[in-house]
């Protein structure tokens, strides 16, 4: 229950502030929608006024399924984020909910400006986004190192290139393999016939 | 004869448990605020704003509030649907539904109040988008008739939000049953001078049907998808479904 109310809410909130969105999603009104997080199943129904709507539905018309990548990736990459996800069903609906997702951006500095004020908003959603940013970078340079280390100095893992070369030889050897399989299979069909004309002594 | 029901503990005749609940709220109408944050600590504003949180509402949408005395839902459903949505604040209880009259009035609010009976709602079906009943459905005597009507009410894809005292998570229930039988009749006399009705509260909330049976209920008055969800370890509990 408050995984689907969690979901409505944020969704409704996050097409309250991107323009155009519900326009978008109001062509496809009384169309259903199934988020499916594998533990709990969201049903959501296009409203009238464009906006998300929890239902009880049996057949939806399109399904989508966040995976792992995409929940990790989220907080750093937002909406590139969405690439991760998995779709099913109407490709129409399915276009649409892909545009309109991709053109979501959360305000926070709007949701913070009630709560305390312009300016302390301004300067707290910079720091945040700066954090982030920073956070993001870390991150990645954190796997870049890591990566490097693994592969370079511990050489626990082998490298990109030195696998697809391993791959190549394996292949060529297979084929080798493959060829001489085959030449020996016809040596034994060919030794009855020599057996049937003993060479004369 | 008349069939009975329970009032509290005691077994009343049916015609008569709507005047006994009425005597309860009228008695304790004043002071119900004041009372309702004692006894929970606060927490009911929280589950209260829980349950709206759950309602999904938009601007312009239409909303009742059955029995919704004090009108505490209210006041937050207002502020979601806004200038362009209804929120009808109802009960059957005269003096509780003043007290929530009067109350948005002085916040310079003024949604439409109506004083009637869950049982029989003077509303036309197919009407509104959302229906909350927040500890007052425990206080009618045929619930499953309650139900029934807020399901015709609700239009097609519209939800009914239920808050009320629930069945507590079992190694709670000694201690529980203490704070209920002892403590909350003691704090009813000394701030509202009056412990038989919170004697009442305590039990009528055992008698109340625990979170499985409700949802039962509520799938045979109609509705479909059906969930809860237990708060402050089922002290109590939100049930939401749909009319589809």
């Amino acid at each position: 229950m408050i995984t689907a109310g969690l979901i409505e809410r944020s969704l409704n909130h996050l097409l309250r502030q991107s323009p155009g969105a519900t326009e978008a999603l109001l062509r496809h009104a009384g169309a259903s929608v199934r988020v499916d997080l594998t533990l709990a199943q969201v049903d959501l129904r296009i409203a009238d006024d464009g906006y998300f709507s929890e239902a009880a539905i049996d057949t939806p018309d399109a399904v989508i399924r966040p995976t792992a990548a995409l929940l990790t990736r989220l907080p750093f990459f937002g909406r590139d984020a969405l690439r991760h996800a998995d779709y099913s069903g109407d490709p129409a609906l399915l276009a649409t909910l892909d545009r309109v997702f991709k053109q979501l951006s959360w305000d926070a500095e709007a949701d913070l400006a009630p709560l305390v004020g312009d300016i302390a908003a301004h300067r707290l959603h910079q720091f945040g986004r700066g954090a982030l940013a920073s956070a993001a970078q870390a991150f990645s340079a954190l796997g870049l190192n890591a990566g490097e280390y693994v592969v370079e100095e511990a050489e626990l893992m082998a490298r990109g290139v030195d696998v697809a070369r391993f791959n190549h030889e394996v292949d060529t050897l297979a084929d080798g393999v493959a060829r001489l399989d085959a030449r020996l299979r016809i040596l034994e069909i060919h030794q009855p016939l020599q057996e049937a004309h003993p060479r004369p002594t | 004869m008349d069939k009975t029901t329970h009032f509290g503990y005691q077994q009343v005749a049916e015609s008569d448990k709507a005047a006994k609940v009425a005597e309860v709220f009228h008695s304790v109408a004043a002071q119900y605020d004041v009372m309702n944050d004692l006894m929970s600590a606060g927490l009911h504003r929280l589950w209260k704003r829980f349950a709206v949180a759950q309602a999904g509402l938009r601007p312009g949408m239409k909303v009742l509030d059955v029995a919704g005395g004090t009108a505490d839902l209210t006041r937050l459903f207002l502020k979601e649907v806004g200038a362009s949505g209804t929120v009808l604040l109802t009960d059957i209880n005269f003096s509780m539904l003043r007290e929530g009259r009067d109350r948005m009035l002085n916040e310079g609010k003024t949604p439409p109040a109506v004083q009637c009976d869950g049982e029989r709602l003077p509303f036309p079906s197919n009407y509104f988008d959302c229906v909350s009943v927040a500890f007052g459905l425990r206080n009618m005597t045929h619930k499953d008739q309650a139900l029934a009507e807020m399901h015709r009410v609700l239009k097609p894809g519209g939800r009914l939000l239920v808050l009320e005292f629930s069945k507590v998570w079992k190694p709670l229930e000694p201690a529980y049953d203490l704070y209920s039988f002892k403590l909350l009749p003691l704090m009813g006399k000394l701030v509202a001078q009056d412990a038989a009705s919170y004697q009442y509260l305590a039990e009528s909330i055992r008698m109340h049907p625990g979170q499985e049976e409700l949802k039962t209920m509520m799938e045979t008055a109609g509705f479909a998808k059906v969930s809860y969800h237990n708060l402050t370890a089922g002290v109590v509990a939100l049930h939401k479904g749909f009319k589809v």
